[in-house]
């Protein structure tokens, strides 16, 4: 291997690791046993040559040029399954979370940055920017379809703004926008369970890319207006299906 | 439960199947039942919770053919109330339950089984006699693969911080068992953090099975496992060393539990008043490792912190000592002594040889035709008496046959029965009741070795239960009554090494009064324990150390000789008679056993600038400078730790078990008194065994850095002018990483001292590592197979503080079982020589594994071989050994085998 050896002389420095630290104070960050649990199951290993125990080590060893100049982060998908089996307990998810928070918003993934602003800009919270009508449209159009297709649910609903309904559902945009036929398994559950429910024709998005930016104050947004709409339908429970 | 004589017709005949817990719920047993072959007592016991009788009132099939009467429904437990000076708690451990590793399915997938259970598939008494099968479908495995530390060093999925201590040598036991009960090639993989196989004669055994039996050992752990529905074989997705993701498949998997306290022996510790550490384990301090808080109170065994089978035995041990020693006084108070009638001289008359034939219920009655048996042992010669039994050793039985003995004037008995390894001292106790030597009795195996082994073969097993008996009866005829000569016992003993185990040792012989001559080499007693500053608990070594040295020079019972060497001993248990020379000449010591403690030292490394550069330290030079105060300790920005220097290599292939704690207790306390200072450990594999695994975390979460290096890329040391470069490859990114310490510090190895003159003193044999060889690895840890002398503390291998006290203590409990008699009842088998034939040659001594037998000058200018009864195992390799037929072992003389021989090749009479 040509690579420069990792030099380490003199006191121990600050790092950034001792930062993140601070940042999840619960989070075990120094305690890795160098085990590999969470590389094994981590859906990112392997990517950029990376996975979770490698890129932690990075810290450990005080490589935070490196560190901060990796992809890698941004190819964790947040699914916790590594922190789930550590022995050690190591918040890793929350740990990515703030390596991601650290790089400059201009400078982090442009898909999910957009993602993001596109969904804070759009009544509907929509990552794709799905206007409301289309929404209505597209949900209304499908039922029918289904009702008349399939006279055994010719009474099924998909009610959009039902006020008072017991569970407020939101929808990730995918579906309406590219496979609408996807919506319809839930609605034919929810309709043989009689559950009593509503989409809102705004705020219906269940997709939150802000989270995955990063962007605290974006994610707070979303999650805000979210909240509001189903509070305004007086719904009595928000039921994420995310 | 007197009347019961374990036949087992009461489980033959219970219709009530029940799940073995003893066999992991891998198998089902009967309501009425042994729990495991060896239990002791060997007694059927009924358990209520699923006997119909009890349930219903109705069954009651086992008292109605239970042949002794042995079966009580009415009986109810009853308290009693014991007066006691001393408890001592053994109670054990309950292994961890995997249900709740959700991400391993333990309780939906069949195929995952615990360690526990795969003990018991891998036993010849287990579910299927030792065959080794999967659960879920009884097929034989290809592959199998265990998961190390499952419920141990583990802060997440469950609450247990500490190493479970045991796993990673079980596993590995585990996987070459599995390998041999294989008949297609088995592979097995164990999946691991850090391998510690730490004990004596475990890294050899580590490496053989890796290179010699293909255990494969794969450092890294298994997220998942998923299980194919169709054939049920497991799928396990883990990443390499590098980094690269794998799936496998297995036919099994075997998960490591580890130990733990259970909720009720918390709640008993809580009645008891004892103290609890907070792992549920019982508190004790390093110098009193199995004195609990309270006062009186011992433990021993895994409820103190989990260990292994040897030390579990040396710390019951050593609570037996502390326990002798609080009731030094009443020793003896309450034993009461048996008494048999006075034996007949039967040597000047003819045979008069009972013959009892035993039906052992159905299992010999109901294959070998018994009444023939008995009918021609009628006619055989020197038989007066025959009769056959339904079982032999059923008390009333016992009674009849004194009777007997006695009506008949019989002088030789003949049992034909099951095995004399259960049942011969019963029937020579009846022997002896009746006023006959005890060696005048002979038993025919006619169960064992005949009707189980031949059930389908009636008439033949009918054929050879005949042969047996004639055997037995001709081999009777010859047989006579021996002496067991007794010798007297010198209370005294020898303790060879004035450190901390054998300090340890004196204590606790002269705490139950018995004199002890402590023997140490230097001029001041203390040992390797003088350089060193705490424990891994935090006691400070040198208050202790104190302490101790000051109870030992007080004692009465206790003479210390220092700068005093072992020079010359003879003599045997009970009788030894030694040499020693210090200041004032020679001295010689009558003592009746020997501790041998002459502890070990630490290697002078050669290897990474040691005793070449000033900044290179081992671990006791550490400590020393600690304690002198050198400043260049506390003014040190980066120092780096290397681990196993001179352990686990091809020249000292063991591992010297203290110095991973040992090195990152000093990791620690740089980080405490300069926390900007960088500390790294380079290792090979962290052995913090036990909860000693609390202090490795706690150094990573100081900032303490570990780094693991293989022994095929140590780390390479070199001088930069101001600080000592080191360079090692990082094993998580595979880069380089370049350090530059201030201060080096080897854990350099622990090597034996010169044990060769004492093993050649006392006849004492050392290991290919050349530590002290015990008799028996978990048997006895503490005792030497020559007897009356004793082992403690890193003559035996390289340990803690703890665990040399512990030794120490349990050498001494062992030794006062010898000094506590006022004489020593010898067998009566054992080897003599008859000195005419003796042209002594020596092949007889060098024969002999227990020191017993000696060429020597007889009288003046006769030499020949004399045996020391007292050592005499009879064996009877000496008179293998022997070209002349000199040496034989009395009761088995070449006559009376050979009329054996004889009689099983002669025409049936």
């Amino acid at each position: 291997m040509a690579e420069a050896a990792i030099l380490r002389e003199g006191k121990a420095k600050k790092s950034f690791l001792d930062e993140l630290r601070e940042m999840v104070p619960a989070g075990n960050l120094s305690l890795c046993l160098t085990c590999g649990l969470c590389s094994s199951g981590c859906p990112a290993t392997g990517l950029e040559d990376m996975d979770p125990r490698k890129f932690l080590r990075m810290l450990v060893l005080g490589m935070d040029e490196e560190v901060l100049k990796s992809d890698w982060p941004w190819m964790c998908t947040m699914c916790q399954r590594c922190v789930y089996v550590c022995p050690m307990k190591i918040d890793i998810p929350s740990m990515i979370f703030n390596i991601r928070a650290s790089r400059p918003r201009d400078q982090r993934p442009k898909g999910i940055r957009n993602s993001c602003d596109v969904a804070v800009a759009s009544d509907t919270c929509s990552a794709m920017g799905t206007p409301v009508e289309d929404f209505k449209f597209v949900v209304n159009d499908v039922l029918e379809e289904y009702r008349a297709a399939q006279p055994e649910f010719a009474d099924m609903e998909a009610p959009i703004d039902k006020a008072g309904a017991e569970f407020f559902i939101n929808q990730n945009s995918r579906e309406p926008m590219t496979e609408p036929d996807e919506m319809v398994p839930l609605w034919k559950i929810l309709h043989l369970a009689k559950v009593d429910w509503t989409y809102g024709s705004k705020a219906w998005a269940a997709e939150n890319y802000c989270l995955f930016l990063a962007d605290n104050e974006s994610w707070e947004t979303l999650v805000r207006k979210k909240a509001a709409m189903a509070d305004e339908l007086d719904c009595k429970t928000y039921l994420n299906t995310e | 439960m007197d009347k019961c004589i374990a036949c087992g017709e009461c489980a033959a005949k219970c219709p009530k199947k029940v799940t073995d817990t003893f066999n992991a719920g891998l198998a089902t047993r009967k309501a009425i039942y042994v729990e495991y072959p060896q239990a002791v007592p060997l007694k059927y016991a009924i358990d209520a919770g699923s006997c119909i009788y009890l349930k219903n009132g109705k069954c009651g099939f086992c008292a109605k053919v239970c042949p002794t009467k042995a079966i009580n429904f009415e009986e109810k437990p009853v308290s009693v109330t014991l007066q006691v000076g001393s408890v001592v708690l053994a109670p054990g451990f309950s292994t961890f339950d995997p249900q709740k590793l959700d991400t391993y399915q333990y309780s939906q997938y069949k195929n995952v089984i615990t360690s526990l259970e795969m003990e018991r598939l891998l036993s010849a008494t287990g579910p299927f006699n030792g065959h080794l099968v999967r659960p879920s479908d009884h097929r034989e495995p290809k592959k199998i693969a265990w998961l190390q530390c499952i419920g141990s060093r583990d802060i997440n999925r469950c609450d247990h911080g500490y190493c479970s201590s045991v796993c990673c040598m079980y596993a590995v036991k585990e996987a070459v068992i599995a390998k041999e009960h294989s008949a297609e090639p088995l592979d097995t993989a164990i999946f691991y953090m850090d391998m510690r196989t730490y004990g004596k004669e475990f890294e050899s055994y580590y490496k053989r099975a890796e290179e010699e039996k293909g255990v494969r050992f794969l450092r890294t752990r298994v997220h998942t496992i998923l299980e194919d529905r169709n054939t049920q074989d497991l799928v396990l997705r883990f990443v390499d060393e590098d980094g690269k993701l794998i799936d496998e498949r297995f036919d099994m998997v075997v998960l490591s539990v580890g130990m733990e306290t259970s909720k009720e022996l918390a709640a008993l510790a809580r009645r008891l008043e004892i103290e609890l550490n907070a792992d549920n384990f019982a508190a004790t301090d390093c110098f009193s490792p199995v004195k609990t808080s309270r006062d009186g109170i011992y433990v021993c065994g895994a409820f103190q912190e989990p260990k292994d089978i040897p030390y579990s035995v040396m710390e019951a041990s050593a609570a037996a000592c502390w326990a002798e020693a609080d009731l030094a006084p009443a020793r003896g108070t309450l034993t009461k002594t048996k008494t048999f009638p006075e034996e007949r001289q039967v040597a000047d008359e003819e045979a008069r040889i009972g013959v009892f034939v035993c039906n052992c219920g159905t299992n010999i009655g109901g294959i070998v035709n018994v009444p023939e048996v008995a009918e021609m042992a009628k006619g055989l010669p020197g038989v007066t008496y025959v009769e056959e039994n339904l079982f032999t050793c059923s008390q009333d039985s016992q009674e009849k046959i004194k009777d007997i003995i006695e009506k008949k004037g019989l002088n030789r008995v003949v049992v034909a029965a099951c095995t004399p390894r259960t049942h011969e001292a019963l029937f020579q106790e009846t022997l002896r009741d009746a006023g006959l030597n005890k060696y005048l009795f002979e038993m025919a195996n006619i169960r064992n070795q005949c009707s189980w082994v031949h059930s389908k073969e009636k008439d033949a097993a009918t054929a050879k239960a005949k042969d047996l008996v004639r055997m037995a009866v001709a081999r009777t005829r010859l047989i006579n009554s021996l002496g067991q000569p007794t010798i007297s016992v010198e209370p005294s003993a020898l303790v060879i090494g004035g450190g901390i185990a054998g300090m340890t040792s004196a204590l606790g012989l002269a705490d139950q009064g018995y004199q002890v001559y402590l023997v140490e080499k230097e001029g001041q007693l203390g040992g390797n324990a003088r350089a060193l500053l705490s424990t891994w608990k935090g006691d400070n070594v040198g208050e202790r150390l104190a302490e101790m040295i000051a109870r030992v020079t007080g004692h009465q019972r206790i003479a210390v000789h220092t700068a005093t060497s072992v020079k010359a001993s003879s003599g045997f248990i009970g009788n030894f008679e030694t040499v020693v020379s210090g200041g004032g000449g020679d001295k010689v010591l009558r003592h009746g056993a020997v501790v041998v403690a002459t502890g070990a030292e630490e290697y002078k490394p050669k290897e990474y600038l040691s005793g070449r550069d000033p900044r290179v330290f081992t671990h006791l030079q550490l400590d020393q400078a600690i304690a002198a105060g050198d400043p260049r300790l506390d003014s040190a920005d980066t120092v780096v730790f290397i681990q196993c220097v001179g352990s686990r290599e091809e020249e000292r292939p063991y591992c010297s078990k203290v110095c991973c704690t040992h090195s990152i207790k000093a990791a620690i306390r740089f980080k405490e008194r300069k926390p900007d200072s960088q500390v790294f450990i380079i290792y090979r594999d962290i052995r913090t065994y036990g909860q000693r695994e609390y202090l490795y975390k706690e150094a990573r979460e100081k900032g303490v850095i570990f780094i693991r290096y293989d022994l095929d890329e140590k780390p390479e040391v070199s001088d930069k002018g101001d600080t000592l470069a080191v360079v090692v490859r990082d094993h998580v990114l595979g880069r380089k990483i370049e350090l530059h310490a201030n201060l080096l510090v080897l854990a350099a190895a622990i090597v034996p001292r010169d044990n060769e003159t004492l093993a050649q003193m006392f006849k004492l044999s050392c290991n290919s590592d050349k530590f002290f060889n015990e008799a028996h690895a978990k048997l006895r840890p503490v005792e030497f197979a020559t007897a009356g002398i004793f082992l403690a503390g890193m003559a035996h291998y390289p340990k803690p503080i703890e665990e040399s006290i512990a030794q120490a203590a349990a050498a001494a409990s062992r030794a006062a079982v010898t000094l506590s008699k006022e004489s020593i009842t010898v067998e009566g088998v054992v080897s003599h020589v008859q000195q005419f034939m003796c042209r002594a040659c020596g092949e007889c001594e060098r024969a002999c594994p227990f020191n017993a037998i000696a060429v020597q000058e007889v009288e003046e200018g006769l030499r020949a071989a004399v045996v020391k009864e007292a050592l005499c195992k009879g064996c009877g390799m000496c008179a293998v050994a022997c070209p002349t037929g000199a040496a034989s072992v009395r009761h088995f003389g070449d006559r009376s085998v050979l009329t054996m021989v004889e009689t099983a090749f002669a025409a049936e009479a």
